[in-house]
């Protein structure tokens, strides 16, 4: 093994160029992304070490935090978590209350008066610091304030002045009101004449709003004060998503505004900036781009509209102090509990969060910016004195983004934000599911709304009946298996001592139970302990962070009541992979093998192209496949193929692969066939192995090819045939690498759930929610599916399966 | 009649002329190959017959198409739907095998003949019930092809190829053979460029510039790359100087107290941005890469290199060719100059996926030297246990060892998915996340597939080694180590190679233990690297193809045991 000499040599190399000794201790940052042109950042990261020679700043992004809660839990959960987490505000209370974070309270208390970098609430937005907040405490200190202000395209309403005015609407200001906004549109709207749109006067959803804003504006609250009921479906949110879908009607639809829409790829195709789209409601994260793109944009910003009522002070508005206002959001950063360096994290917060942090960053991004010649328009941060300042340094040239800027600014101080409530990210997604379902028309507002509270209701009724529940002591089935397996393996040495054995006899039994030890100490420790604590987690609930509660059989009622949707997607979507992908890649496999029996020469390489692609990484594998199945002939090999070949043939258009849910699956199944080489091998080895002379015997009987082949071949392949299925339905019913690669950042696996698979269900379960009991059970049920289907098949098999000797 | 109907007889004329003649010429072939004594006369008539009827239907043809067009093809196939010729084929099909159902001889006969006829027809309807529901455009039979000499020598060319291979093949049962295993010759290799296409792409994609990758006008095959030539630049400097031991590229930024300037880094990119202080003796200037480019000056051609970028989008261009005007300074927007560019490929791009890890990655050896921890105790600690284990329960007679044996038969059914938030929470206890320790530890416990295999390879030894070994006095591990360890070692071979994979390879366990660069294997960087760089994907490919550089290495060195290995595994496995 001389490789693998070779490979120690260079191992060994490597580790002792590596150790380079840091002195300084180091402040681990997770979810700011340093890049080529994050420069800000660096800015402040170099600033505060130079200032604070004791600390070392390591950023870590490549996917780690932030958006990825599955990291962060596991790291806070192994007790190695980072320093400083940049995390969504509003799902701090979500972490908060897991007491997966630190509160700053304290901290803010001693340093105030001390520490002129301290951070204070009256420095910041209040809406931004109240999301912050989690039953009292501060969590985080706010970052950014991103609020959304309606931009719209003064050009287009020049050029339709006369049609507005002949519908009684002033074109020379912006709607104020939600009639006014729906009457704007439906003059501004443009159809072709199939229905499709040529030009969209308002998209409701396009921009930034969702439903939040809307009911923000109708004085809609999605909590009751005492965060113990959803209040998502309260006539004023139904009232909100009502407009929302009569946006969507007038404009033909809600497929029929997001088809016209998402027709716009990338940045310098934005529908607004081309006038595709004559309104919207956005954040200021667009300035930058806008600036880039469409620096002759001629552009008019306003407040977001509001509700007639809440405009003319009527009704229930009579007294409304704030006419206009908008919704917040943003980052923030948090101190994971257990931070090894607290205290850096905790000063490095104050510096990068300080008035002259901020100015550090948006002074450095902007020198690096104007130097790359681009323009630069400042972010809005939490900090109010910031964006003062920065307003006044750096207002951009052209006026209407000088406008746009100054309205954003003044906009924050009417935001308001996100319930802060430790199921904000449920009440986030059944939200987004409620705006779909009703602007589809697939349910009333006022039922889609209902049917996402219930949701939301029900996670909070869990986490309150928590309390109630009867604490599982886990190391009470603990001891008692251990004490079982302590029983049972004293009963069986007992019966091995009484057994008649000489003194060879005993010290062969002796030297047998050593030798197999590893396997045995390794099947206690790792596999049969994990089983049975697994079925006793499936019985309880448990976040691995508080201690775990008895539930009975409430998990596996789950899993066939409420969750039983998911649960049905993942298993129909492992059996479509299972039922179509495995038989596809046997035959594959079989008929490349068939073909090479038959060749005369090049077996050798032909063998190892073929098979090459099975044994590449499968990460690997799956990276290039998402680029060889993008969707856009230009780019993706398959769909060049197809548009060149099966287009103008046959008059089918290149489907969409990874990005629509009929053909996310197919996808998967061709990319498998690539690894068929696998199967080829064995196949390859089966046909060899079948003796020459069953054929002649064939052949002079006068059988023909076809009957050769289903007399003699097949049957002889029986047994492969057997286990290459048994093993690929067991590989199947286990996807898991490829689809979380390809499953996308949404949250949802793949386009509507079709690449969700039982074992990422778990794992999303498991190690992002933290849900240990219910994604017990539903590895049970995995189990027991694996379980059925093979022994189906090997019972299937006795039938089939030619055995050449008869045990 | 219908003026269409007449053009499609016309033209169905014309192309049974073309078979005719084809038939005639190969009759004619016959005739002469078939030798001197046996070259009866009929089949050199035959040819004359079937050229004449060929030479008559392609009158007919010229009368029924409208003719007038000089000397022309009523094509079809370059100009009809394929869909359309399956309906035709289908149709003659049914037509020929629906009159063969009443001439058959036996009922057996009659009824598969009719069988084919109804499953002809059945195609013909499917091929025409697609088209009226795709709406296609749809011609049946029409479309001219003006007949050149190349094409007519074209025709003819193929026609007596094909005329001469169909004589050859059909001569004997040996050229018939022979023709079956070119086929499957054709066959395989066309299989193996398909199978091989992706990794192709993967390797031209890696090497590709942006422009190219971002092309709307089809795959770029052939990676072209900007020229540019090197530039003094006498306005925005680029030196070369020392940082913390390293060479680096930087660009002055501002003077600083004492003689110094400040250096703002542009390579590598992981201190990109950095800014260090150093006196001017200390930096060397060195030229950067000003992009060549062409463009027009009225009717004059010019080339000149890119000596600046304006913040306004436009670029100043200093002119290098025609001679005469050398030296002179153009400003010109983005869209009246043409980069220059040339077959080659951008290695950058792998230099680059490199730099932009994250400093702790040290340019992606922390990643490398991870992988090969993970690999080399993987493989030792399964060859080891596993070995050992399968020693123990094949050799070794002790009570217990059947059942515990079928134990170990029951785990490989067991997914992992079941074991894995307790294994989980117990590496938790043992303070193990974010280390390799629960990647590679168990490994040392044996796992079953392995340890069946082995066993199945230890039994097949006869017993009399183990006993003359016995009688020595050796032990058990004596026993083990030195007379039945190499009698498996291809076996051993094989275990190790999977391990090898399976470590290469494992994405779940990292992407639940690790969360920092300094314990990443590649695998997992590789996620993280596709999740961030996705907009990239030259960068991305490079990155890609390093990650599986190693293990094609590995590949081309032990083909043969990775094929031995599945043969063995797989049949072992039964």
């Amino acid at each position: 093994m001389r490789f693998a000499r070779a490979l120690w040599g260079l191992g060994l190399a490597m580790l002792a160029s590596l150790t380079m000794a840091t002195e300084r201790t180091p402040i681990v940052v997770w979810g700011l992304a340093p890049g080529p042109d994050s420069k800000g950042v660096d800015a402040v990261v170099r600033e505060f070490e130079r200032r604070n020679p004791q600390y070392q700043v390591k950023l870590l992004s490549m996917g780690a935090g932030e958006m990825n809660p599955q990291k962060l839990l596991t790291s806070i959960v192994g007790g190695v978590p980072p320093d400083i987490i940049r995390q969504d505000r509003f799902t701090l209370s979500d972490w908060a209350s897991r007491g997966a974070f630190m509160p700053l309270d304290d901290l803010i208390e001693r340093d105030r008066g001390k520490d002129p970098l301290t951070p204070t609430p009256d420095q910041y937005y209040p809406a931004a610091w109240e999301e912050a907040q989690y039953e009292g405490k501060i969590y985080g200190i706010p970052t950014e304030a991103d609020d959304r202000i309606m931009y719209y395209n003064k050009a287009v309403f020049r050029e339709k002045a006369a049609d507005l005015r002949a519908a009684g609407l002033d074109p020379d200001r912006p709607p104020r009101t939600w009639s006014e906004v729906l009457a704007y549109s439906k003059v501004l709207t443009e159809k072709n004449p199939d229905g499709t749109l040529k030009r969209a006067g308002w998209v409701p959803n396009f921009g930034n709003t969702w439903l939040y804003l809307f009911a923000f504006q109708n004085n809609a609250q999605f909590m009751s004060p005492d965060g113990r009921t959803c209040t998502l479906n309260s006539p004023e949110a139904v009232e909100a998503l009502d407009f929302m879908v009569k946006g969507y009607e007038l404009l033909g639809g809600y497929d029929n505004a997001n088809r016209f829409t998402s027709g716009f790829v990338g940045a310098e195709n934005d529908p607004f900036n081309l006038g595709k789209v004559v309104m919207k409601v956005d954040g200021d994260w667009i300035l930058n781009n806008m600036s880039r793109y469409a620096p002759d944009l001629d552009f008019g910003v306003a407040p977001p509209p509001v509700p007639d009522d809440r405009f003319y002070k009527r009704g229930r508005f009579a007294d409304e102090k704030d006419t206009f206002i908008t919704w917040i959001g943003g980052f923030s950063y948090a101190i994971p509990a257990g931070a090894k360096n607290a205290e850096g994290a905790w000063a490095f917060i104050k510096f990068s969060c300080s008035l002259e942090g901020r100015m550090l960053e948006t002074r450095a991004q902007r020198n690096w910016d104007i130097s790359r010649g681009r323009d630069f328009i400042p972010r809005i941060k939490a900090h109010r004195e910031t964006n003062v300042q920065s307003y006044a340094e750096f207002k951009p040239a052209v006026p209407a983004f000088a406008a746009a800027l100054k309205m954003h600014v003044d906009m924050s101080e009417f935001g308001r934000v996100r319930p802060p409530t430790f199921v904000g990210q449920i009440l986030w997604d059944e939200h987004v599911r409620a705006i779909e379902f009703a602007s589809r028309k697939e349910k009333t507002p006022a039922e889609a709304l209902q049917d996402g509270q219930r949701v939301v209701q029900r996670e909070l009724d869990a986490h309150y009946r928590y309390d109630s529940l009867p604490t599982a002591d886990l190391k009470l089935p603990m001891f008692f298996g251990l004490g079982l397996l302590l029983v049972g393996a004293g009963l069986g040495y007992a019966r091995i001592r009484r057994m008649p054995m000489g003194r060879m006899g005993r010290y062969e039994t002796a030297w047998g139970y050593i030798l197999i030890s590893p396997w045995l100490i390794g099947f206690l420790i790792f596999t049969l302990g994990p089983m049975l604590a697994s079925l006793v987690f499936s019985f309880t609930q448990y976040n691995v962070l508080s201690e775990a509660r008895w539930v009975g059989l409430d998990n596996y009622r789950l899993l066939v009541g409420e969750e039983r949707d998911n649960v049905l997607k993942a298993f129909g979507n492992v059996l479509y992979l299972a039922g179509i992908g495995v038989p596809l890649g046997l035959l594959t496999g079989l008929a490349i093998a068939l073909l090479l029996n038959r060749a005369s020469m090049g077996i050798r390489t032909y063998r190892a192209i073929y098979y090459l692609p099975s044994i590449l990484p499968v990460i690997a594998t799956a990276t290039l496949w998402g680029w060889i199945m993008n969707p856009d002939a230009a780019k993706g090999l398959i769909n060049f193929a197809w548009s060149n070949t099966l287009q103008p043939w046959l008059g089918v258009n290149p489907p969409g692969w990874l990005t629509v849910a009929e053909w996310s699956k197919p996808g998967l199944i061709v990319m498998g066939l690539w690894g068929a080489g696998g199967g080829m091998i064995l196949w390859l080895a089966g046909l060899k192995g079948i003796s020459p002379t069953l054929y002649e015997a064939a052949s002079i009987d006068g059988a023909s090819p076809n009957r050769q082949f289903f007399g003699i071949t097949l049957p002889m392949l029986s047994p492969i045939l057997l286990f290459n299925s048994v093993m690929g339905v067991i590989g199947a019913m286990q996807e898991f690498d490829r689809v979380y690669v390809f499953r996308g950042t949404t949250g949802s696996a793949g386009p509507s759930d079709s690449l969700l698979t039982p074992v990422l269900h778990l794992f999303v379960n498991g190690f992002n929610y933290f849900k240990m009991g219910f994604a017990s059970a539903l590895a049970w049920l995995v189990f027991l599916v694996i379980l059925v289907l093979t022994l189906a098949q090997l019972r299937l098999s006795k039938k089939f399966v030619y055995n050449e000797v008869a045990d | 009649m219908p003026k269409e109907l007449l053009f499609v007889i016309g033209s169905l004329a014309h192309w049974i002329g073309w078979v005719v003649l084809a038939m005639g010429i190969y009759h004619l072939v016959r005739a002469i190959s078939a030798g001197r004594e046996s070259r009866a006369a009929w089949p050199l008539r035959r040819a004359a017959l079937t050229g004449l009827s060929a030479i008559g239907l392609f009158a007919l043809a010229h009368v029924f198409t409208g003719g007038g067009k000089g000397v022309a093809l009523p094509l079809a196939w370059p100009d009809m739907h394929p869909l359309g010729w399956v309906v035709l084929i289908c149709a003659v099909a049914a037509a020929s095998h629906g009159t063969g159902a009443f001439t058959g001889i036996t009922p057996e006969e009659r009824r598969r003949r009719g069988m084919s006829a109804l499953v002809s027809l059945g195609v013909g309807a499917l091929c025409v019930a697609w088209i009226m529901v795709f709406k296609h455009p749809f011609r049946w039979l029409t479309g001219w092809m003006t007949l050149t000499a190349p094409t007519l020598g074209f025709i003819i060319a193929v026609t007596l190829g094909t005329t001469a291979v169909m004589g050859w093949v059909a001569r004997s049962a040996e050229s018939h053979d022979r023709a079956r295993r070119f086929l499957t010759q054709v066959v395989l290799f066309v299989g193996a460029v398909v199978f091989m296409l992706p990794l192709a792409w993967l390797l031209v994609t890696s090497v590709k510039e942006d422009r190219d990758i971002a092309s709307t006008e089809g795959l770029v095959w052939i990676p072209l790359r900007t020229q540019t030539v090197p530039y003094m630049d006498p306005k925005n400097p680029v030196f070369e100087g020392q940082y913390q031991g390293k060479t680096v590229t930087a660009v002055r930024d501002a003077g600083a107290p004492g003689g110094k300037h400040l250096y703002r880094i542009t390579r590598p990119m992981y201190v990109s941005g950095y800014t260090f202080e150093a006196t001017p003796d200390q930096m060397k200037q060195v030229p950067s890469e000003a992009p060549l480019v062409t463009l027009t000056d009225g009717d004059l051609k010019l080339t000149g290199m890119v000596v600046e970028d304006l913040p306004d989008g436009r670029r100043r261009v200093s002119i290098l060719t025609p001679n005469e005007r050398k030296g002179e300074v153009k400003v010109v927007s983005r869209a009246e100059v043409e980069p220059v560019r040339t077959p080659g490929m951008r290695w950058e791009n792998y230099r680059d996926s490199l730099e932009f890890l994250p400093p702790e990655a040290n340019n992606g050896l922390v990643y490398l030297k991870n992988t090969l921890i993970l690999v080399v105790l993987s493989v030792l600690g399964t060859v080891l246990s596993c070995s050992v284990v399968a020693y123990g329960f094949s050799r070794l007679k002790f009570p217990g060892r059947e059942m515990l044996f079928k134990v170990l038969l029951a785990t490989m059914m067991l997914p992992a998915a079941v074991t894995l938030l307790p294994t989980f929470l117990i590496y938790r206890q043992l303070g193990w996340i974010d280390t390799l320790l629960p990647l590679w530890v168990p490994t040392f416990f044996a796992s079953a597939f392995n340890v069946f295999l082995l066993r199945s390879f230890f039994q097949q030894i006869p017993f009399e080694l183990e006993d003359a070994a016995k009688i020595d006095g050796c032990t058990y591990l004596k026993t083990f180590w030195s007379v039945l360890l190499p009698q498996v070692k291809p076996a051993l071979t094989v275990v190790a190679i999977w391990t090898f994979l399976g470590a290469w390879n494992n994405f779940m366990g990292p992407l639940i233990y690790i969360n920092s660069q300094e314990n990443m294997p590649i695998a997992y960087a590789l996620q993280l690297f596709q999740g961030q760089r996705a907009g990239e994907p030259g960068l991305l490919m490079a990155f890609t193809t390093l990650s599986v550089a190693p293990v094609l290495a590995l590949f081309a060195f032990s083909q043969r045991y990775f094929i031995e290995g599945v043969t063995l595994s797989g049949l072992g496995g039964r």
